[in-house]
């Protein structure tokens, strides 16, 4: 669950000046596994270019450049049959694809995607999920509890957006949030819902989201929003197995210490057309509805601090 | 199932009255420290002519019924004076000893008449006691001496990481240890997530590992019983007794209440490093929180001679925070009742209520704010217990009761407050009742040959008002299971039962005079269960009841041991082997949901489990050099379908080797010294083979998907004290010392984890890890006090 994730990294921090812990780089060598195609297919049905990136796997500890996968044909079918097809214009692995408006991805139905690479051919479906609008966008004052590591002040604003889960259990959604144009992209802020809660069975459909999401969008304890700041948010529908990859992306992303858990391999669906083919594929293909809320920090107009 | 206990019991009360038929007489009583009145647990009260003895019991009290005469009785006990009596015993008598400690000096340490070879003797095996007075000498982390951080330097205990949460007991996990505090078990023994116990050394009397060998009395728990009881009160004189520490200080005073009838002692720690901090803190900063207390408590009456009561009780609370609260603690009150029926029916009843709780909170500052977030969990139980032991003869100690225990269960209840509206995230109470019945006799067939055996037979309710979570069982082993139904069950109603048979059985063999051979087998049922994947145990962890899809745990011990002494029982050893076999061991899915989830039971995988080793102890018990070796070799493995391809793998805990000594230098003048030394072998750890991106981040993947695929490095540490005695403590009465001790002496840099992640400035590089605990030399000074 998130609290844990939140709260035992926030203790073990605390308790590192008291107790005289130390991490520090070693070198490890752990036996190699095979060498994988790698599926990145992240689609919303937005009317701007998208992308789907094919790469390949390498050892834990390789740190060279990852190699593209070259010469993929790549096709993403809607549930009529048509067929949209990707293209790797510049020779580097994306694999590109510019929809026209409306053409492309249908709310409720099922869009397949297909892949045929070195002769192994994949595919993957995924259904079109609902997103609810997001009505506002407000902030905050708010002060940091301490100083921040990059010299920015330590006062400044706590943003939150309001929407409300669409009645129905089993909605699940991706806050993602950019501060001036920049994405928060680390995986250990990576915010997910499930109605409007955190997880399945905790009764929260149809709800508002609860304040742990909705505040989700600010960057954690030492990067918070400031005058002037352009706040973007973008709550994307994704399918349930879509949330539970992304649940597994941050924890295995942030996951070690006192309190680590078994590390557990991400999921993937992509399959090989060929069930018994020992090719398979890691990756992940989502497609999504996008709704997108965008303000400016102004300050005149924050709540004042509680 | 309850018709054979029955039948086993009368069986046992047959043999009984078919050995009482000649005229003997009964000498029972208590034995006490003369010097403060606490009863002594485990003296020996032997007959040298007859080679007839007894022990007393938890509460001091002792019975021997032997056919009348004139007999020389001496009493002895480690690190008191023996003491012999003769007594005419033509009447049933009622005596009570007073031993005093010895050690004062140099010179009555080497007067020791009375042989030491109750460790050989006596029939219990797997069982390691450890002095406070030892445990007061040996170096402490930051100079804080602790229960359970020493006795993880006995055969047999481990854990995972120096500074981890609980201890791990012959490849156990930390939830099969039963941990008692006058007999209320106590959920979450440690403070500051680990680092220092529960248990506050200054009313602590007596600690007792039961590792194998679990007499009947006990259940509940699958591994060990770590039976610590706690001081009664100087029924003498008020006494105040202290210290001043790096982390926290103590203070304990006890005193009579009533002449020669009642005493009782309160005893307070609080930990300070918050307080000493707190002036070079800035502004924002003084708002935060960092400490623990505890406060423990025990009052002891005797009506008559034949009724003693006794109250004790514990309250303890770590409480961390700044804009937000977290706090977490233990809660336990025991009440005693000891009635004597006559010399040699003696009855204690316990009545007990524990509870742990935890809560965290958003904003502690703000009680009506619009938007806020608290999250509390608890286990809380109730339990009546009485105890008889029926001292039949001279062979034969049967012991014979019973245990209700009522859980409720609070798994975690969040309430959102959002907008000013409240939604409650939480899941619904747990209730269940455990109960058991058990008899045991201790039986001295000869002069070589004694055994005990026993049976218990508990039984278990999971009852309503709550939800029966129905799952699909047909799916991919090893993943989340997916939910079919839930069935609803009101207030009281039965939703699922469960009962196990618990056999136990202990022999002695006497090989000569010192040296025996033992044997001892027990099965012990786990009925409640702590749901933690962590590497350690966090505070959050959350202890859930067996159910309609969680069985209760079963363990299978067999231990054979060698028990040697040497030199006129300077000199202790014992090897010993076990084998323990382990079912419906909790294991989780790929990446399971722990917290606030109403399907946990889903996400819950159950396997087998197998630990085996071997001990080798040896401790020298007197002189002016004492201490002990242990070394382990051990081996803990699991076997569950959908992990590993379902063969047998290192569990978490595995430890191959572990090697712990102990020594200290006491010439019984101003200053003294000890030592430990431990060596460990590492834990397993798993780790991914491959990596692949995904949106610009390294994401690791293990090919083979293993678990525990590699083993971190070994631990070792050395750490030293220097005791300084003074005569006078303050206002130039008593007495007092100072401790000075250093941990980690060599700076070693032992991993308590290590683990891959992605580079902090590019998530596109991978690293591996090592994060250690205590990562540099550890001095500190305490004042210790008595007055």
């Amino acid at each position: 669950m998130n609290f844990k994730k939140i709260i035992l990294p926030i203790l073990s921090l605390a308790l590192t000046p008291f107790f005289f812990s130390c991490e520090d780089v070693i070198d490890l060598s752990v036996k190699d596994g095979v060498e994988q195609l790698v599926v990145d297919a992240w689609l919303t049905d937005e009317n701007s270019v998208q992308t789907i990136k094919l790469t390949l796997s390498q050892p834990y500890f390789d740190n060279s450049p990852v190699k593209p996968a070259l010469g993929a044909t790549v096709i993403v079918f809607e549930e009529d049959s048509t067929a949209h097809t990707f293209t790797d214009k510049n020779n580097d692995g994306n694999y590109s694809f510019t929809p026209v408006k409306g053409s492309f991805l249908k709310l409720g139905k099922r869009h397949a995607l297909y892949i045929k690479y070195k002769n192994e051919e994949y595919y993957s479906i995924s259904t079109l999920p609902r997103v609810p609008k997001i009505d506002s966008l407000t902030y905050e004052e708010f002060r940091l509890p301490i100083a921040p590591e990059n010299g920015k002040p330590r006062d400044g604003f706590l943003a939150q957006f309001y929407a409300k889960d669409p009645v129905g259990e089993g909605d699940t959604y991706w806050v993602k949030s950019k501060k001036n144009g920049k994405e928060r992209n680390l995986p250990s802020q990576i915010s997910v819902a499930y109605d409007a809660g955190f997880s399945p069975g905790s009764k929260s459909d149809g709800l508002l989201f609860i304040l742990p999401v909705r505040q989700s969008i600010n960057g954690g304890f030492d990067d918070i929003f400031y005058d002037k700041d352009t706040i973007n948010v973008e709550l994307r529908s994704i399918s349930n197995e879509a949330f539970y990859f992304l649940l597994q992306v941050r924890q295995e992303s942030s996951n070690g210490g006192i309190f680590g858990t078994p590390p557990a391999n991400i999921p993937t669906n992509i399959f090989t057309l060929n069930s018994s083919s020992k090719n398979k594929a890691l990756g992940f293909f989502a497609v999504s509805s996008v709704s997108k809320f965008e303000t400016i920090v102004d300050k005149s107009k924050a709540k004042p601090k509680q | 199932m309850k018709k054979q206990t029955g039948k086993f019991f009368i069986f046992l009360l047959f043999i009984s009255f078919a050995a009482t038929s000649q005229e003997k007489f009964t000498l029972s009583g208590y034995v006490k420290d003369v010097s403060n009145g606490e009863g002594l647990i485990g003296v020996t009260v032997y007959n040298p002519e007859t080679k007839l003895g007894t022990q007393t019991n938890v509460y001091g009290f002792y019975s021997i019924t032997l056919p009348s005469g004139s007999y020389n009785f001496s009493l002895s006990y480690i690190g008191y004076k023996p003491l012999s009596r003769k007594i005419d015993l033509n009447t049933n008598l009622v005596v009570n000893f007073e031993l005093s400690e010895e050690g004062k000096t140099l010179n009555e340490v080497v007067i020791t008449a009375k042989k030491e070879d109750d460790n050989v003797r006596n029939l219990e095996m797997s069982v390691n006691k450890v002095e406070m007075k030892t445990i007061r000498k040996m170096p402490a982390l930051l100079g804080e001496v602790d229960v359970i951080r020493s006795i993880q330097f006995l055969p047999g205990v481990s854990s995972v990481g120096e500074g981890a949460s609980g201890f791990n007991v012959r490849g156990g996990a930390i939830d099969q240890n039963l941990v008692l505090m006058d007999e209320a078990p106590v959920y979450n023994s440690s403070h500051l997530f680990g680092f220092f116990s529960v248990f506050n050394p200054d009313v602590v009397k007596d600690v007792k590992l039961i590792k194998g060998g679990i007499p009947a009395t006990y259940g509940g728990r699958v591994s060990s019983i770590l039976d610590v009881r706690m001081k009664e009160g100087n029924s003498k004189k008020a006494e105040f007794t202290g210290g001043l520490g790096t982390i926290f200080s103590r203070f304990a005073y006890e005193r009579p209440f009533v002449k020669d009838k009642g005493s009782f002692i309160v005893a307070l720690r609080r930990s300070y490093i918050d307080l000493l901090a707190k002036p070079f803190l800035n502004s924002d900063l003084k708002g935060s929180k960092f400490y623990f207390y505890d406060f423990t408590a025990k009052a002891n009456y005797k009506i008559d001679n034949k009724n003693t009561v006794f109250l004790s009780g514990y309250f303890g609370r770590d409480v961390f925070g700044a804009d937000f609260g977290f706090n977490w603690g233990n809660a336990t009150t025991t009440f005693r009742w000891n009635h004597v029926f006559n010399d040699k029916l003696f009855l204690n009843t316990t009545v007990f209520y524990s509870n742990y709780d935890y809560s965290l909170d958003s904003d502690t500052k703000n009680e009506n704010d619009q938007d806020s977030f608290e999250w509390k969990s608890n286990i809380v139980n109730y339990s009546i217990k009485p105890d008889f032991n029926y001292y039949i003869n001279t062979k034969n100690t049967l012991s014979f009761g019973g245990q209700v225990i009522y859980y409720s269960f609070n798994p975690g209840k969040a309430t959102a407050v959002s907008g000013g509206e409240s939604q409650t995230i939480g899941l619904d109470g747990k209730y269940a009742v455990e109960s058991a019945v058990y008899v045991g006799n201790e039986q001295k067939i000869n002069e070589k040959v004694s055994l005990s055996y026993g049976l218990r037979y508990s039984d278990y309710h999971y009852l309503g008002k709550g939800n029966a979570v129905i799952l699909d069982e047909s799916g991919k082993p090893g993943e989340r299971k997916s939910v079919k139904d839930v069935k609803t069950y009101g207030k009281g109603e039965n939703i699922q039962t469960y009962g196990n048979l618990e056999p136990r059985f202990a022999l002695n063999v006497g090989l000569n005079n010192s040296s025996s051979l033992k044997l001892s087998y027990n099965r012990l049922a786990q009925y409640i269960h702590l749901l933690s994947n962590t590497t350690a145990s966090s505070p959050l962890d959350v202890w859930t009841p067996s159910s309609n899809n969680i069985k209760p745990q079963l363990s299978d011990q067999v231990a054979l041991g060698y028990f040697k002494n040497f030199a006129d029982n300077e000199y202790e050893s014992s090897v010993e082997v076990y084998y323990k076999s382990l079912q419906n061991q909790i294991d989780y899915v790929r990446n399971a949901d722990l917290l606030l989830n109403p399907y946990v039971e889903a996400d819950l995988l159950s396997g087998q489990g197998r630990a085996y080793g071997a001990e080798f102890y040896i401790k020298k018990n007197k002189g002016v050099f004492n201490g002990w070796i242990s070394y382990t070799l051990a081996r803990t493995e699991r076997k569950v379908e959908g992990l590993n391809n379902f063969e047998w793998f290192p569990s978490r805990i595995d430890k191959l080797h572990n090697l712990s000594a102990v020594l200290i230098y006491d010439p019984g003048k101003k200053w003294s010294f000890s030592g430990n030394f431990s060596f460990a072998s590492g834990t397993p750890a798993s780790f991914p083979t491959n990596k692949f991106e995904w949106q610009g981040v390294a994401l690791p993947h293990n090919y083979y998907d293993e678990r525990n695929n590699y083993r971190i490095p070994a631990s070792h540490r050395l750490d030293l004290s220097a005791t300084r005695k003074n005569k006078h403590a303050l206002f130039g009465k008593g007495e007092s010392e100072w401790v000075f001790s250093v941990y980690n002496i060599y700076n070693r840099r032992n991993p308590f984890s290590v683990y891959v992640r992605q580079n902090e400035d590019n998530p596109a590089i991978t690293e591996a890890i090592r994060y250690s605990v205590f990562a540099s030399v550890l001095p500190a000074v305490t004042y210790n006090f008595k007055f």
